[in-house]
């Protein structure tokens, strides 16, 4: 039916509230691309009208989000630059090279600040939307300029700054939580006021600018990210009261390793920052250390960093120390057990190992680390050194007194808040697998073996450590008795099973004894028509009594799904189709399981 | 000291410049007669250099003069600065002398004159020697006196001179009176002449041409206009626009641009207070957060994790939508990761999601799938129902059609599509009786009146109403009165010739056969067993024909038919007919004789129809396996439709005093629900589906045929494709 309207009558409804996106480009007056640009800037999103007007395949922008950039500054001042534009053509087209140049300088410029603050009103709105950010600055930082593709050599050293800056202050705070290496890279999860923060970053390789992407599109997005970064940032880093555009140490910079002189500028300014007095004075004592080691040349800049410390030495650095311990209060059960969970370890990482993303991780969970270079904090000759992480297929020179394990320990570790044994981690072995701890494994329905143990081996950290009084000894036992226990389950698990086939080898016994039974009666006697149906009735009821439980138990609920309405069947039916899907995953991994396992056996044998 | 050396540089220059200076001087040799011993020098050594390379070419000459002039200008340069070393200008001399050398050949060739002082003869070239022909002399030397003619040899002489070295090609000079002896090189001069080349062998007459000036896109080689004022004269404009800047400067107009400088980032967030009033725009969408990896991303899964080769390959067999978009790997290390080749392309793939992607709140219902369930009341309370099979009545030997049960409750009847009916005892599952009637029984019905035990069975086009030879002798009596025809009637349509019905005596089991015009497919009694409807799908307007046995008459049904009717039955307590088509459920009142409601199921094909015993409620079996509990009182649509069977429903059936109805199905089951009615209006009936019945076979596809209950007891009866009749008890 077509809806007709009278002429004088306004439009009501979704007609009035939605328009299609060449209708909104009409009515801003603006191209396509610069209405996808004023899009990304404003944040401004298609919406799913209940009624889709125009059609189906457009897309629908509410009125008021167009009505939205239609009063944005920001339109205006892409349409002076487009007049500006016209400009420096005319100069060109002109030969008045020397106004052109001059019109270039002075080419009008936008401001993003205040965007950010009319998206993301409080703080935590911008922590909750910032994974897209994370990992679009992460990525570019790790990108090849290219003048094609328009991806600035600018952009991307701001980005790495950037990026630098966020880990610095995760890795400071000891906000990270979870770690996962995947072959996309490597995930990172923060946990910042209450708001879990993932990010990817890219494996520190070249990467290749594909050639099928719009780059414009990307560049827009990152000039947004790049922003709003900056300014979460500048907020973190005056909540630690730290000043925000740091300004690192330029020899660490040249030398690529701006996160440690991100962490050294940390620690410089730690008198006035709100992190505990103990780990300030811990990283001072690596200085001093580092100190004794390097060479007079050096000592010129350790000097200056020295000087930062000097006031946590003066008087007013007891006052300084109560706001610490104050401070301590706030941080939550979490945090502090990411921070002591490598706090007695000193690492030692090896030329091959991903060097960046260790120097981010270690000190996090409270580790000290050194790596090969000039400038690291101690060298690999250091007697205190508890791990070498080591990425190659063997280790020639050893030091007895550390472990040389692979950077996957690392990560498990992180990701099991327990130290876990290195045996199978160490060089040259083929390490366990690296599992992700983003998955629930109970809600999955399949639980890998190798959380298996990590979760047993928890377990008995646990009771190691917390020998709670009230408990009886019970609880107590040593993880060994535990393990036993679970041994012991499981073979009366097997023995049940067993004893259940053979009640059914038993059962199937007699079942085919009885269909025996049946035809011999058929072809021995040629009673009457009638005695012999009866028999066979009676036969058959027998037969079919057996199987009629699960029979019955399918009935019940097919019973139950009659009476249910159409549009509630259809949604049991999705269901029960996603449980289905579920389980049919969970059964393929079993059975692969089962199928690695034989063939395992049938070599060992 | 330094002087001194200097004088020593200058003095061995000097002595050079001897040497140097004079072959510039002697360059035009034919005019320059001075020098004449130097000259000698030089000769000397050119025959001894001009033997090896007899033919110096033309370029070198070029080259040499070029040079020539180059290398006096050095000399004087060296003589006035008097720098490089006595070494330098040794070697320097060298390379003189040897272009010297180069130089004399080219003038030597050039001239072709064997000696300088040719000429003897002064008398020139302008008097004819013949004027001398009679004289002792041939002319005069460069001091007058007479040169006398050389005495002639004669032939033989000169022919010997000429056989002993013949090597040398000698000609003689008359002007002179000489004999002159031609070089090597004067002899190749000659027989290149011969031959109409070039004399000289390295001369090239087509090379390229160079232009001795520069183009430089000039139409015309060189340009004569004379230089424009312009270039020597300093720019009007130019001054005026630097007087401009100087006065601009001057005012402080002019300022130079200094870079632009990034403002330093300011804390944002300041005052959270001020923001907490709700923003008047549209509440903004978050964009739903990328998904979390799981194990199988891991650069090192865990083995059942990483799919075999097989089934990999079968992937390459899916649709593109169904593929695993990422297939798990294991690297042995992490330093044998590589880089991610699809980084970008995932990145902007999530930037366009944010930006084009439709966003909308969506509520999640996280609910259990059992909670959507309804809860039944528990089936306890709703006995007794049929439960399991108690009997089988084995006999018939192909699919029975039909089953109907004595109004006691101890006798069924049943009809086979093998050509017999048979009649067979409820509890013991005995046949009693047996009749042949040849071709396949649609339908059997009993009459529902105690006292009449009569029969009605269809069989293709004729239906049957046989004597069962139950009952008291008063009955029996009473059951052959009805059931004699004298002689045969039959009802004429109004105009047609052929009959729609005849009633006739069936001689072969003893009772009436009526002979309808086409196939029946469904006899029905009136519950006083009087009446019998029959319906004919392929008899249009004539389909549903209504019998009544005791006056042998027929009669159509005055209403007109909309579909094809599949159909009929009568209202258990009033006059009410229902009609059944393909799509819908017609009401009639039989004695105002109109419609009273049409029942419209939604259905796509009605295969059955039952009434409640109450009256007032009809369920629709259709052949999509749906069930429609129509209220008559509530609306024409149906209250209630389940989708219980996932073939067709082949029967209904109500049960006379439980609260509970059955369907049975193609698919070899029948359902048994539990259907209260309430006597209280405002209540809906309450259905519950109670029981599966299973045990039937299926043949040719087809199940349950027929479904009946008895009439006291929660019994049903089923009749099997595979020939068998069960029957379920509680």
């Amino acid at each position: 039916m077509k809806h007709y309207r009278p002429p004088g009558k306004k439009k009501e409804g979704n007609a009035a509230k939605y328009i299609t996106r060449s209708q909104a480009v009409k009515l801003l007056q603006v191209s396509l691309p610069l209405f996808r640009k004023l899009c990304i800037l404003k944040g401004i999103h298609p919406r799913e009208p209940k009624k889709k007007v125009k059609g189906n395949h457009h897309t629908y922008y509410h009125l008021k989000d167009i009505a939205f950039i239609q009063h944005d500054p920001l339109l205006e001042k892409f349409r002076e630059q487009r007049a500006y534009e016209k400009k420096i053509k005319k100069a060109k087209a002109k030969k008045n090279q020397e106004r052109a140049n001059r019109l270039e300088l002075r080419r009008p410029d936008y401001k993003l600040d205040r965007l950010v603050l009319e998206r993301y009103p409080k703080f935590v709105d911008a922590l909750r939307d910032l994974d897209d950010c994370l990992t679009m600055v992460h990525l570019f930082a790790a990108l090849p300029v290219s003048d094609r593709k328009k991806v600035e050599a600018e952009r991307v050293h701001n980005c790495r700054r950037l990026s630098h800056e966020w880990q610095a202050y995760i890795s400071r705070t000891h906000r990270l939580r979870k770690v996962f290496v995947s072959v996309k890279g490597i995930y990172y999860q923060a946990e910042i006021q209450g708001q879990k923060i993932t990010w990817l970053t890219p494996h520190a390789l070249q990467q290749v600018l594909p050639d099928d992407v719009d780059y414009t599109v990307m560049l827009t997005f990152l000039e947004f990210n790049e922003t709003l970064l900056a300014f979460v940032n500048c907020h973190l880093y005056h909540t630690i009261n730290v000043t925000y555009p740091p300004i690192l140490d330029p020899r660490l910079e040249a030398f690529a390793e701006e996160l440690y002189a991100l962490s050294r500028w940390f620690a410089a300014t730690s008198s006035t920052s709100m992190v505990d007095s103990e780990a300030s004075g811990l990283s001072g004592s690596e200085q001093v250390k580092s100190e004794q080691e390097t060479s007079l040349n050096e000592s010129e800049l350790r000097l200056a960093q020295l000087q930062h410390q000097l006031p946590s030495n003066e008087p007013g650095a007891l006052m300084h120390l109560v706001e610490d311990l104050s401070g301590e209060d706030e941080e939550d059960e979490d945090t502090r057990e990411c921070k002591k969970l490598f706090r007695t370890m000193k690492f030692y990482l090896s030329r091959e190992v991903p060097r960046e993303s260790l120097l981010f991780v270690i000190p996090a969970f409270g580790g000290m680390v050194s790596w090969e270079g000039d400038d690291a904090p101690f060298g690999e000759g250091d007697e205190n050194i508890t791990h070498q992480i080591v990425d190659r297929p063997t280790q020639a020179h050893r030091i007895l007194s550390r472990e040389y394990v692979q950077p996957q320990w690392i990560y498990d570790c992180i990701n099991a808040r327990i130290i876990l044994p290195t045996e199978g981690y160490l060089v040259g072995r083929v390490p366990p697998p690296h599992l992700s701890p983003f998955v629930d494994n109970d809600a999955e329905g399949y639980v890998p073996e190798y959380a298996e143990t990590i979760k047993r081996l928890q377990a008995a950290a646990r009771n190691e450590v917390l020998p709670l009084p009230g408990i009886g000894k019970d609880d107590l036992e040593d993880p060994q008795n535990l393990l036993a226990e679970g041994v012991i389950d499981r073979a009366e698990a097997k023995e049940a099973a067993e004893r259940k086939q053979m009640m059914m080898t038993l059962e199937k016994q007699y079942h085919d004894e009885l269909k025996k039974e049946l035809h011999g009666v058929q072809y021995s006697s040629s009673v009457s028509n009638m005695q012999s149906s009866f028999g066979e009735e009676m036969e058959e009821g027998k037969e079919e009594a057996l199987p009629d439980m699960q029979q019955i138990a399918e009935d019940t609920e097919n019973l139950s799904k009659i009476v249910m309405p159409r549009k509630k069947r259809g949604l049991y039916e999705a269901m029960q189709i996603g449980k289905e899907r579920k389980r049919a995953h969970v059964a393929l991994l079993e059975e692969r399981k089962k199928k690695i396992k034989e063939s395992q056996k049938s070599n060992g044998n | 000291m330094g002087k001194q050396s200097r004088s020593k540089e200058e003095g061995g220059n000097m002595t050079k410049k001897k040497t140097t200076n004079t072959p510039h001087k002697q360059l035009p040799p034919p005019e320059s007669d001075s020098d004449s011993d130097s000259a000698s020098e030089y000769h000397d050594e050119d025959e001894e250099f001009s033997e090896d390379d007899g033919s110096e070419d033309f370029e070198s000459l070029r080259h040499s003069e070029t040079e020539d002039s180059a290398s006096s200008g050095d000399e004087e340069g060296i003589v006035d600065e008097g720098m490089p070393s006595d070494h330098s200008s040794d070697e320097e001399e060298e390379s003189e002398t040897s272009q010297q050398q180069q130089l004399d050949e080219g003038v030597e060739e050039s001239d072709s004159s064997d000696d300088e002082v040719h000429d003897r003869n002064t008398v020139g070239y302008v008097v004819p020697l013949k004027w001398y022909e009679n004289e002792k002399h041939i002319g005069y030397d460069i001091k007058g006196r007479k040169i006398k003619k050389k005495e002639k040899d004669d032939k033989l002489q000169s022919f010997l001179a000429r056989t002993d070295d013949s090597k040398t090609l000698r000609i003689s000079d008359e002007y002179n009176d000489e004999e002159v002896e031609l070089t090597k090189g004067e002899t190749k001069f000659i027989r290149r002449l011969l031959k109409g080349k070039a004399p000289h062998p390295d001369f090239d007459p087509y090379a390229p041409s160079v232009d001795f000036f520069k183009w430089d896109g000039a139409k015309h080689p060189l340009s004569n206009a004379p230089e424009p004022k312009r270039r020597f004269i300093p720019s009007n404009w130019d001054k005026k626009m630097v007087v401009r800047i100087v006065r601009a400067i001057r005012k402080g107009l002019y300022h130079f641009e200094e870079p632009k400088k990034e403002p330093p980032v300011r804390p944002l967030w300041v005052d959270e207070s001020s923001s907490t009033e709700k923003s008047r725009h549209l509440a903004n969408i978050p964009a739903p957060k990328l998904k979390l990896p799981g194990h199988e991303e891991s650069y090192n899964p865990s083995l059942e994790y990483i799919p075999t080769q097989e089934e990999i390959d079968a992937y390459q067999s899916m649709y593109e939508e169904d593929r695993p978009k990422y297939i798990p790997k294991r690297f042995p290390s992490m330093r044998s990761i590589p880089a991610y080749e699809n980084a970008v392309k995932e990145l902007f793939e999530r930037c366009l999601d944010l930006l084009m992607c439709p966003r909308k709140w969506n509520n999640r219902i996280d609910i259990k799938p059992e909670s959507l369930k309804p809860k039944l009341p528990s089936k306890k309370d709703l006995k007794p129902y049929p439960m399991t099979c108690y009997l089988e009545y084995r006999g018939h030997t192909d699919a029975v059609m039909s089953v109907s049960v004595d109004a006691s409750g101890q006798w069924i009847a049943s009809g086979s599509r093998d050509g017999t009916v048979r009649i067979w005892e409820v509890e013991t599952g005995r046949c009693l009786r047996v009749w042949e009637v040849d071709e396949a029984v649609k339908c059997v019905a009993w009459n529902p009146v105690r006292e009449l035990p009569v029969l009605a069975v269809s069989v293709e086009q004729d239906i049957l109403i046989l004597n069962t030879g139950f009952g008291n002798e008063e009955e029996q009596e009473r059951a052959k009165e009805l059931l004699l025809v004298k002689a045969p009637i039959s009802l004429d349509d109004s105009g047609n010739t052929a009959s729609i019905v005849s009633w006739l005596h069936d001689d072969k089991h003893g009772g009436i056969r009526l002979r309808h015009f086409k196939t029946v497919s469904s006899i029905e009694w009136h519950r006083k067993g009087d009446y019998l409807s029959a319906v004919m799908p392929a008899g249009e307007s004539r389909a549903i024909l209504i019998h009544q046995v005791s006056k042998k008459q027929s009669q159509r049904i005055p209403f007109k038919l909309h579909g094809l009717p599949v159909s009929s039955v009568f209202h258990p307590t009033r006059s009410i007919f229902f009609i059944s088509t393909k799509k819908n459920v017609r009401v009639y009142d039989l004695v105002k004789q109109k419609l009273i409601k049409k029942l419209e199921t939604g259905l796509r094909e009605v295969s059955s129809i039952a009434v409640h015993p109450a009256g007032d409620n009809v369920i629709v079996g259709s052949r999509e396996g749906k069930l429609c509990w129509f209220d008559m009182d509530l609306s024409s649509q149906p209250y209630r439709t389940l989708k219980c069977h996932p073939k067709d429903i082949t029967s209904l059936a109500f049960h006379r005093s439980y609260p509970i109805f059955a369907s049975g199905s193609d698919d070899c089951t029948a359902y048994v629900f539990h259907g209260m009615v309430y006597s209280d209006l405002n209540q809906n009936p309450l259905i519950v589906p109670l029981q599966i019945l299973r045990g039937h076979r299926s043949s040719n596809g087809r199940g349950v045929l027929d479904c009946k209950f008895h009439p006291r007891q929660p019994w049903l009866f089923t009749a099997g494709a595979d020939s068998v009749i069960k029957l379920y008890c509680h």
